[in-house]
């Protein structure tokens, strides 16, 4: 079950972007970054916020709900919306739900967006936890075992002992993120990294450092999803939503999952391929969550873009870099350097890739991309995308 | 603003911490299947029945993973780091990895023998420190 979706392929697309500036402190609320940022992908779409019947957004708790900033747009009477808790693990599943209620016809045109004052407001890496410690989080407390950083780092360090990856290795991920990230204008990050940098950077929860670890960003990033044949007629190439899936994923302590060197990317990534049609070897160029190098890499393997524990041999090899590679990931440099939009600012890089609108960064084959939500761990829920240009 | 290191009991995890809290390490056996069931749950996570009753595990198990932190998530871990998070494999259920602070004199590694010491923390919780079994 599961594995045979009948997703509506290519039946809905992403016709307009909008972002905000990547920053350490945006000033403003996450109501007002919404609303800039909704704006900013319905002026792109070419459509007005009129046209806008559904929103979409997702967060623990720290973005703007969809009945508020309905009000504020002064949308009259909404026909969709969603306002889905939890963090990057369940980002993409509001973009592939649009797909859904777009394609039968629920609503026209669905925005959906993620804000946040991931820096100034609600740190995803300090103790916001405490308050509630609802189901599996009590039994962390008292070690302090709560931040993604350490359960994350739990299963990088499986993954050391199965394949021997070395820390260099994840420097090499956290070098090719930074690297990417020089010549992006939204980048929070354009200093270059090496490897010395890399491995002098701070112990966090070993063996992760410091540039293991993704940024805290406040800005917000909003797509608007329209029926595929109406995105014809509007300015930009259309992005089509050619697969999307939901779930795979393990928690860690679920009484069931018992290895966490093996990607909890597998899952997901069949029953997308099979909702897009398509396999790895097809893919162009992967924008994939990052929110530490590790998980970059167990994605990499996830989708079936690397053998298990083929990883490093490829990155010495420059298998992934922008410029050569032969699959680019994170061509704008993804949660580690340009910014941790909660993996929304993937689905914004993916959609310039797929117009040829990348400039500087523009990578050769562009017109397949897969981008992936947080992989799996903790929530056990992933979710992820194929995009195709029309 | 209370210690946020205090667990929070719920009505599926109450008599856990109750017993940590009296020095015991007790989880869940289902008394249909024998299965053993943590973290602590309504149903038993093998054949979903509801038959479910609080026991003695032999308190051992083995190291699957690690994380060593520096970086405290709480004040009040502060004078302790760096120490090291341990996810370990109960010997009774290989799906049951349990996490907690390692007591050890000796370097971790993957499938290190440990044992759990129960420490209370108020009258009503506790928790589990791993402490390394000595070869």
């Amino acid at each position: 079950m599961g594995e045979t979706s009948t997703f509506p392929r290519s039946q809905a697309a992403i016709a307009g972007i909008g972002c905000t500036e990547f920053s350490k402190d945006s000033g403003m609320s996450t109501f007002g970054l919404a609303a800039r940022a909704v704006k900013a992908a319905v002026a792109d779409a070419g459509l007005e916020l009129s046209d806008i019947d559904g929103l979409a957004t997702f967060g623990p708790g720290d973005s703007v709900s969809p009945n508020v900033l309905a009000q504020g747009l002064g949308i009259p009477s909404m026909s969709y919306f969603v306002d889905q808790y939890l963090g990057g693990s369940v980002s993409l599943s509001i973009i592939g739900s649009a797909a859904l209620a777009v394609s039968a016809g629920v609503a026209d045109c669905v925005v959906c967006y993620r804000a946040l004052n991931g820096r100034s407001e609600q740190r995803m890496n300090a103790s916001g936890a405490g308050a509630k410690q609802p189901w599996d989080v009590q039994y962390k407390m008292s070690t302090g075992y709560i931040v993604p950083a350490q359960e994350m780092g739990m299963a990088a360090r499986a993954h050391m002992e199965r394949y021997g990856t070395t820390s260099e290795d994840f420097g090499r991920l956290a070098i090719l993120c930074r690297t990417n990230a020089l010549d992006n204008e939204r980048a929070m990050m354009r200093r270059p990294m090496t490897m010395d940098d890399y491995l002098a950077s701070a112990w966090i929860s070993e063996p992760f450092r410091m540039f293991d670890c993704c940024l805290e960003t406040d800005g917000a990033v909003a797509v608007a999803i329209v029926r595929a044949d109406r995105a014809k007629d509007l300015p930009h190439r259309p992005v089509l939503l050619q697969g999307a899936a939901w779930g795979g994923g393990v928690n860690l302590y679920n009484n069931g999952t018992t290895d966490l060197a093996e990607s909890p990317a597998k899952p997901i990534a069949k029953r997308l391929y099979h909702a897009a049609g398509v396999g790895a070897a097809d893919i162009d160029f992967a924008e994939l969550y990052d929110c530490f190098t590790f998980t970059l890499l167990a994605q990499i393997e996830g989708y079936g873009f690397a053998e298990d524990g083929g990883v490093p041999d490829m990155l010495r090899d420059g298998a992934f870099d922008r410029a050569a590679g032969t699959l680019p990931v994170n061509t704008h440099g993804g949660l580690l350097s340009e910014g941790y939009l909660h993996g929304f600012n993937h689905v914004y890089e993916a959609v310039q890739q797929i117009r040829g609108e990348a400039q500087h960064r523009q990578i050769d084959r562009h017109d397949l991309g897969l981008v992936a939500g947080q992989l799996g761990y903790i929530s056990a829920y992933s979710s992820a995308l194929v995009l195709a240009g029309a | 603003m209370t210690d946020p290191t205090i667990p929070i009991a719920d009505r599926d995890s109450a008599p856990y911490w109750a017993a940590l809290a009296a020095g015991r390490l007790e989880i869940q056996q289902c008394l249909d299947c024998g299965h053993w069931t943590w973290p602590p749950r309504p149903i038993c996570s093998k054949c979903h029945g509801e038959n479910l009753a609080w026991r003695a595990p032999q308190g051992t198990g083995e190291v699957h993973s690690w994380v060593r932190l520096h970086r405290p998530v709480f004040p009040s871990l502060k004078d302790l780091v760096p120490f090291d998070i341990v996810l370990v494999r109960l010997d009774e259920e290989d799906d049951i990895l349990i996490p907690g602070r390692l007591v050890s004199n000796v370097q971790v590694h993957q499938g290190m023998r440990v044992r759990a010491a129960p420490r209370k923390l108020t009258d009503d919780v506790g928790e589990i420190l791993w402490e390394a079994v000595s070869a």
